[in-house]
């Protein structure tokens, strides 16, 4: 494998940042480090699972129209925590002396085309945004 | 024959099983085992530590103590210095107090025979030597176990500490113990002295485990951890930027060494700035809702020959404890 590629799986398996691809069939396919860690299901644990069996909470309805939309438009969808608090209920970094329950998340929706140039998978991309909700939530009740 | 006497001393039980069970399996020796080394001591006075097994962090006496007794007394003991303290310095002590050999913990069996070997110390026995009873009667409780991991885990952190500091990091006895919540900063009221302090936080998670790490810096010393560093604090950002260093060196080693004996692989956050020149009480605002009680690693640098230590803090969330107890079950059988 050539090195440089090699650096990639590895940064992509390390940062800190969630990064999750799914087929057209909501079968995860990848499944980095940090949704691992976060979510206490291993990447063998997820991968070759349905999403929504995984997480049963997630509003089906609401995310198939999203990644519908991404894949046939062939354009990016975005969440962030102000509209949606969290795509995926996770526990933050900051369990004992942190005053959020749970990560506060912006979301990234990407296409991702196969060799045919059609888009065959959907790659999400979960940022932790906690301490940012944390410390604009009382600002913005103080209006 | 009479078989070599040979003292195991480490006051975690963890620690002493874990080497019984690294020992040569054809190696006929009685063993005998003391948990701090006052203990330690008295068995070789006896005759019962031709060969020693020692740690070096213990409560009474330390291992160091123990070295220098023994040459004192003219005691004829053959030391391996089996410690978590992998510092250079710690090495080159001990081998100047006499000892034989250095070995990391957790001891790496091919290492221990090998150290036995070239001391010309096996005798082997014709067969294979039973020790599953004398392993089966060990009792580790969690608290033990654990602060055995985070003994190994501080140690490796120490280490880093003392090179990038030059200097020798003295290292003491980690205090493992599960604290109701809203008690933390009066359990830890030790730290305070009275003292403004600063904190840098890091939290990691992982394999169903998770927390975070702590380390409170006693703001009166951080002009003279700048001056062993060779940078110049012109104001907060310089003074900041010290402590999320020395922060993600300690925390990322004592986490990294954490999840290597566990087999865990920890995610760890970005730090944050808990509060500067603040009272303990104020640094730790801990959420008492969410969680009744936390597992607390309390473990204290002190820098040897500077008025400088800092206090790193390993709080478990509550709903981690089950997992770690599964996990160091599954390292002790």
């Amino acid at each position: 494998m050539d090195i440089e590629l090699h650096w990639l799986l590895d940064i992509l398996q390390h940062i800190d940042v969630g990064v999750v691809v799914l087929d057209r069939q909501y079968q995860v396919s990848l499944w980095n480090g940090f949704m691992a860690n976060h979510s206490g299901l291993d990447a063998d644990e997820a991968v070759d699972k349905n999403l929504f069996e995984l997480f049963p909470e997630l509003d089906q309805e609401w995310f198939r129209a999203k990644v519908e939309s991404v894949a046939t438009l062939e354009v990016r969808a975005f969440t962030i925590w102000e509209q949606r608090p969290y795509l995926l209920r996770f526990k933050g970094y900051q369990p004992i002396t942190g005053q959020a329950d749970f990560m506060y998340q912006n979301a990234t929706f990407l296409p991702v085309k196969g060799r045919s140039g059609q888009v065959s998978h959907v790659a999400l991309i979960i940022y932790d945004v906690t301490h940012e909700a944390l410390h604009k939530q009382p600002a913005a009740g103080a209006q | 024959m009479s078989a070599i006497s040979l003292l195991v001393c480490d006051d975690s039980a963890m620690a002493r099983k874990q080497l019984i069970r690294a020992l040569p399996v054809d190696w006929a020796v009685t063993i005998t085992q003391a948990c701090n080394g006052r203990e330690g001591l008295a068995a070789i006075r006896q005759g019962l530590g031709q060969v020693v097994l020692l740690d070096l962090t213990m409560p009474e006496l330390d291992g160091y103590q123990v070295l220098a007794a023994l040459r004192e007394e003219g005691l004829a003991a053959k030391v391996i210095v089996v410690s978590g303290d992998v510092q250079d310095e710690a090495v080159a002590r001990v081998k100047a107090l006499g000892a034989l050999e250095f070995i990391k913990k957790p001891a790496d069996p091919e290492l221990l025979l090998a150290a036995l070997k070239r001391h010309q110390l096996l005798e082997p026995s014709p067969q294979a030597v039973e020790r599953s009873a004398e392993l089966a009667a060990f009792k580790v409780g969690f608290r033990d176990a654990f602060r055995e991991l985070s003994n190994v885990a501080m140690g490796r952190a120490a280490a880093l500490l003392a090179r990038v500091l030059g200097v020798f990091v003295q290292l003491p006895v980690p205090a493992v113990n599960i604290f109701e919540v809203g008690e933390l900063h009066m359990a830890l009221s030790d730290i305070e002295h009275g003292e403004r302090l600063s904190a840098i936080c890091q939290g990691y998670i992982g394999d169903r485990i998770s927390g975070e790490a702590l380390l409170i810096f006693h703001d009166c010393e951080v002009a003279d951890m700048a001056r062993l560093l060779k940078r110049t604090l012109n104001g907060r950002p310089a003074e900041l930027e010290l402590m999320i260093d020395l922060a993600s060196l300690l925390i990322g080693a004592c986490v990294a060494a954490l999840g290597e004996q566990l087999d865990s692989n920890f995610s760890v956050g970005h730090p944050q700035m808990l509060g500067q020149h603040a009272s303990l009480e104020r640094l730790i605002s801990a959420n008492k809702t969410r969680w009744r009680k936390t597992l607390a690693v309390e473990i204290s640098y002190a820098l040897e020959g500077h008025a400088i230590h800092f206090d790193l803090l390993l709080l478990f969330t509550e709903d981690s404890v089950p997992r770690l107890q599964q996990k160091i079950n599954y390292l002790l059988d």
